[in-house]
């Protein structure tokens, strides 16, 4: 099977945060059943969502991520009974959290994928990718990777512009 | 005959210098606090309030990349930072407490070890301190032997006078420079009379007496007394203009990532955490003890001065009301 | 609504007040330190300027008889019962000075298994409010110095105390000025909202003051304070602040109190309060868990129901 590959201007990260047992298994599935999904998505994998620490996806976002995906078992399918159900808790307060400090949440997406439904995953998949990819890069986390506090920046660019504008 | 710089002239300064490609900090409304802050024009400068964080951060950035290190072709590159960028700095509006500081901490700085990033800043600032007409009931500066109009540490001083002018001393050479840069917005004359001075609520303290008594009482149980109600932040350390304890942390990945110096204090229990878990300073109270020790002996007997310019600032800020003054108040006033 | 503006809403509330509230907190002390109910009262002493109070230990029946109770007296003491405070308490039951909010946290605590009920005595504060910061010390309360969290206190009754110290008084007319705040931000565009805490969180310095007063952040090892592996940088640059904020806000989702002595102790007044407020009101909304003077089993964040809102997920 030969598929179109097109070009775009900007190809967004993806990081995927998923859990081994469910949405891993399903990612595989997809991939030995040659199903065609974005390469954008970088896949890490946990024992269980319930490891998924919001942390894991402040990093990703700092380190460059333009969109990020959380994904494990459906509810009732835990290997360890109950790991997503504290998850979805979690996650629904962090998300409202990140919503309160002006990140957009659209970049965040949350999915149960089992370890039958690969076709699931290239959808959430590409689902993502396209829409982040109309978002464009995230510039919030990264711009602040590189800012300083005035006294440990080595040279001022506020002082350069504020020598321009009195001329 | 004393030099006057009228207020309007003293903002018209600060736009020169900015003008001049200087970096020139002073207190500034910074949200709902007033900081030390890189002045853009000379209307920025607030002078009505003591900045909440001391000017040490000029010298002694609160965090500083001192190199960054990157594996190129399997090789570890190192990169120093170019000390020689650091800008030509003018901090102005400087009270005595804040002024003062750097006059102490040259000492530490450069002793065995010399502190380059600091001792550059130095080198390239040139500090203008006004005295200090505001004042409050945490502020001590007279009792540990500065004083509202103490021009330690000033490279130019400034006395506000009661028609809102300023008479100038230059007391160095930089000072001098300064001036003479700017003779236009300087006059000679002798000047109102100048602003009176709040009167502080500590009396002077015998700063002998209090280093004797805590050469004498490294176990006492007023360290329990007073400090077993510290949280062990790092609140008064941080603000204060004398403290200048530091950690260092690499950031990054192990290819590629930056070493940072930033502030770090002694109240905090991981300030003695041995590799090994043990922690000499294992309860709180050891810990402030070893503020107050620092403050008023340890530096005292390496350096011949006292590691606090009385401003206050860690009492105003202490989350549980811990006040330097009264411990100092209290020692002094002890028999034994 | 008209029901609360009862005969107990006042203007402003006098020194004699807490003079009441003080003799109460001073004989209960004296009692149950006589009678060795307890090893010692955490409670608050004056401070050398006008109008200050710190927390104290006090053992002797002689420095129960300096206790105080004033609108300076802002510390949640509850602080000193936990682990991260060892060295603090002596062996044995204690008693502690709450007001409502610091009761709150109090069963909290309970909540976590950290404190047992046994071992406390609690003197509570029939608590009219306290003073904000930055603000005039004259003694007397009044619409002008009272701490913004006590503007929309719901707890000035310390229920499920030993004792209780003081007869309810409020002060009247008071405008929900943290309600209005967060309704501000809320009704930002997103960009500027971003703006609004990346303005607030560039300047935190990372003194860990709001973190040590914590009394849920008892943790003998914060996440943030670790580097190998390091998840959150510990350097005081916009980016860690940034994650140190938002994790620090999750750490306490479910937990926190309310107390906002977190806001009280920044040294840079960031608004942290917030934070806490906007996940309890999430919490609310979603699991209607509220954070209240009883403890409970389980906290809304180690718990699930099998029906949970999951809406956001694919
Ligand atoms: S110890 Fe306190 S009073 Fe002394 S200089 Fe430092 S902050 Fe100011
Ligand atoms: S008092 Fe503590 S933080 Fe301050 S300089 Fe001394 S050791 Fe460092
Ligand atoms: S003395 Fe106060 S400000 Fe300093 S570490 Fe202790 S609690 Fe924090
Ligand atoms: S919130 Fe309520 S209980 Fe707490 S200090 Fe304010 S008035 Fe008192
Ligand atoms: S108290 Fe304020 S400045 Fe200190 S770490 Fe907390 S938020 Fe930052």
């Amino acid at each position: 099977m030969h598929v179109e590959v097109t070009k775009h201007d900007f190809e967004p990260k993806i990081v995927a945060f998923v859990c081994t047992w469910c949405t891993y298994a399903g990612a595989d599935l997809a991939g030995t059943s040659r199903m065609q999904y974005p390469p954008n998505v970088r896949v890490l994998k946990f024992p269980c969502t319930g490891r998924i620490d919001p942390v894991f996806i402040l990093r990703a976002f700092q380190k460059g991520a333009d969109g990020v995906l959380v994904s494990g078992c459906h509810p009732g399918d835990c290997h360890y009974m109950a790991g997503n159900f504290h998850a979805r808790r979690r996650f629904a307060a962090f998300r409202a959290l990140l919503d309160f400090v002006g990140v957009d949440l659209n970049r965040l997406q949350f999915s149960w994928v089992s370890a039958a439904e690969g076709g699931k995953w290239v959808d959430v998949v590409t689902e993502l990718t396209e829409r982040v990819r109309t978002m464009g890069p995230m510039p919030e986390f990264k711009e602040l990777e590189h800012e300083e506090q005035w006294s440990g920046a080595i040279n001022t660019p506020e002082l350069k512009e504020a020598y321009d504008s009195i001329g | 005959m004393p030099q006057i710089i009228t207020e309007q002239n003293l903002r018209n300064l600060i736009d020169l210098l900015v003008k001049e490609a200087k970096l020139v900090v002073g207190p500034k409304l910074s949200g709902s606090v007033v900081l030390y802050e890189p002045l853009t024009a000379g209307s920025d400068l607030t002078l009505d309030a003591l900045p909440r964080r001391s000017s040490k951060e000029l010298f002694f950035p609160i965090c500083e990349d001192i190199l960054s290190y990157k594996r190129e072709n399997g090789a570890m590159k190192v990169n120093d930072v170019d000390r020689s960028k650091f800008p030509e700095a003018v901090l102005i509006g400087a009270p005595p407490c804040d002024a003062g500081s750097p006059a102490i901490l040259d000492a530490v700085m450069s002793w065995d070890y010399k502190d380059e990033f600091y001792l550059e800043r130095r080198r390239k600032s040139t500090i203008v301190g006004i005295a200090c007409t505001k004042g409050d009931d945490a502020c001590f500066c007279r009792a540990v032997g500065l004083a509202p109009d103490a021009e330690a540490g000033s490279d130019l001083f400034l006395t506000p006078l009661k028609d809102g002018s300023y008479a100038c001393n230059a007391v160095t050479e930089k000072g001098q420079a300064l001036v003479a840069a700017h003779q236009n917005l300087f006059s000679e004359g002798a000047g109102a009379e100048p602003k009176p001075f709040v009167d502080q609520a500590v009396a002077k303290l015998n700063l002998v007496k209090i280093k004797k008594w805590l050469e004498e009482h490294f176990e006492d149980p007023l360290w329990e007394k007073i400090a077993d109600i510290c949280v062990g932040c790092g609140a008064c350390a941080f603000i204060c203009p004398a403290c200048h304890c530091f950690d260092i942390n690499d950031e990054g990945s192990t290819d590629d990532g930056v070493r940072r110096k930033h502030w770090d204090a002694c109240g905090f229990a991981k300030f003695t955490n041995h590799a090994s878990g043990h922690n000499p300073r294992d309860v709180q109270n050891k810990r402030y003890r070893n503020r107050i020790m620092h403050k008023f002996k340890y530096y005292d007997d390496k350096f011949g001065k006292t590691l606090c310019t009385g401003c206050g600032r860690c009492i105003r800020a202490c989350p549980v009301g811990i006040d330097i003054a009264e411990i100092l108040e209290t020692i002094n006033s002890k028999q034994d | 609504m008209n029901a609360k503006a009862n005969k107990n809403q006042v203007t402003c509330i006098e020194p004699d007040y807490y003079q009441a509230i003080t003799e109460a907190i001073r004989k209960e002390a004296v009692k149950i330190l006589k009678d060795e109910t307890v090893v010692g009262v955490v409670g608050y002493l004056p401070g050398r300027r006008k109008g200050t109070a710190s927390p104290a230990l006090v053992t002797t029946v002689e420095e129960a008889e300096k206790l105080i109770f004033s609108p300076a007296c802002v510390n949640n003491l509850s602080v000193y019962l936990t682990k991260a405070k060892k060295g603090v308490l002596k062996q044995g039951k204690v008693g502690i000075v709450a007001k409502g909010c610091d009761m709150r946290a109090l069963a909290g605590l309970m909540t976590e298994s950290q404190l047992q009920r046994e071992d406390l005595f609690i003197i509570g504060v029939v608590c009219p409010g306290v003073y904000g910061f930055g603000v005039e010390r004259t003694g007397t309360l009044t619409e002008a110095n009272i701490a913004r969290k006590c503007r929309e206190c719901t707890v000035h009754m310390p229920e499920g105390a030993d004792v209780a110290a003081g007869t309810h008084a409020e002060l009247a007319d008071l405008t929900p000025e943290e309600a209005q705040e967060m309704a501000r931000i809320e009704a930002m565009p997103q960009a500027e909202r971003w703006a609004f805490w990346k303005e607030h969180f560039s300047r935190c310095i990372r003194c860990m003051a709001c973190r040590q007063v914590c009394p849920f952040c008892y943790c003998e090892q914060c996440l943030c304070d670790k580097n190998r592996p390091q998840a959150v940088e510990s350097s005081p640059r916009p980016a860690g602040n940034m994650a140190w904020h938002l994790v620090r806000a999750m750490h306490l989702a479910g937990r926190c109190g309310g107390c906002a002595e977190c806001e009280r102790v920044c040294p840079m007044d960031i608004p942290l309060n917030l934070l806490n407020r906007r996940m309890a009101q999430e919490l609310k909304e979603l699991y209607d868990f509220e954070a209240g003077l009883t403890p409970v089993d389980k906290g809304p964040l180690n718990e699930y129901k099998e029906n949970d809102d999951q809406s956001f997920i694919k």
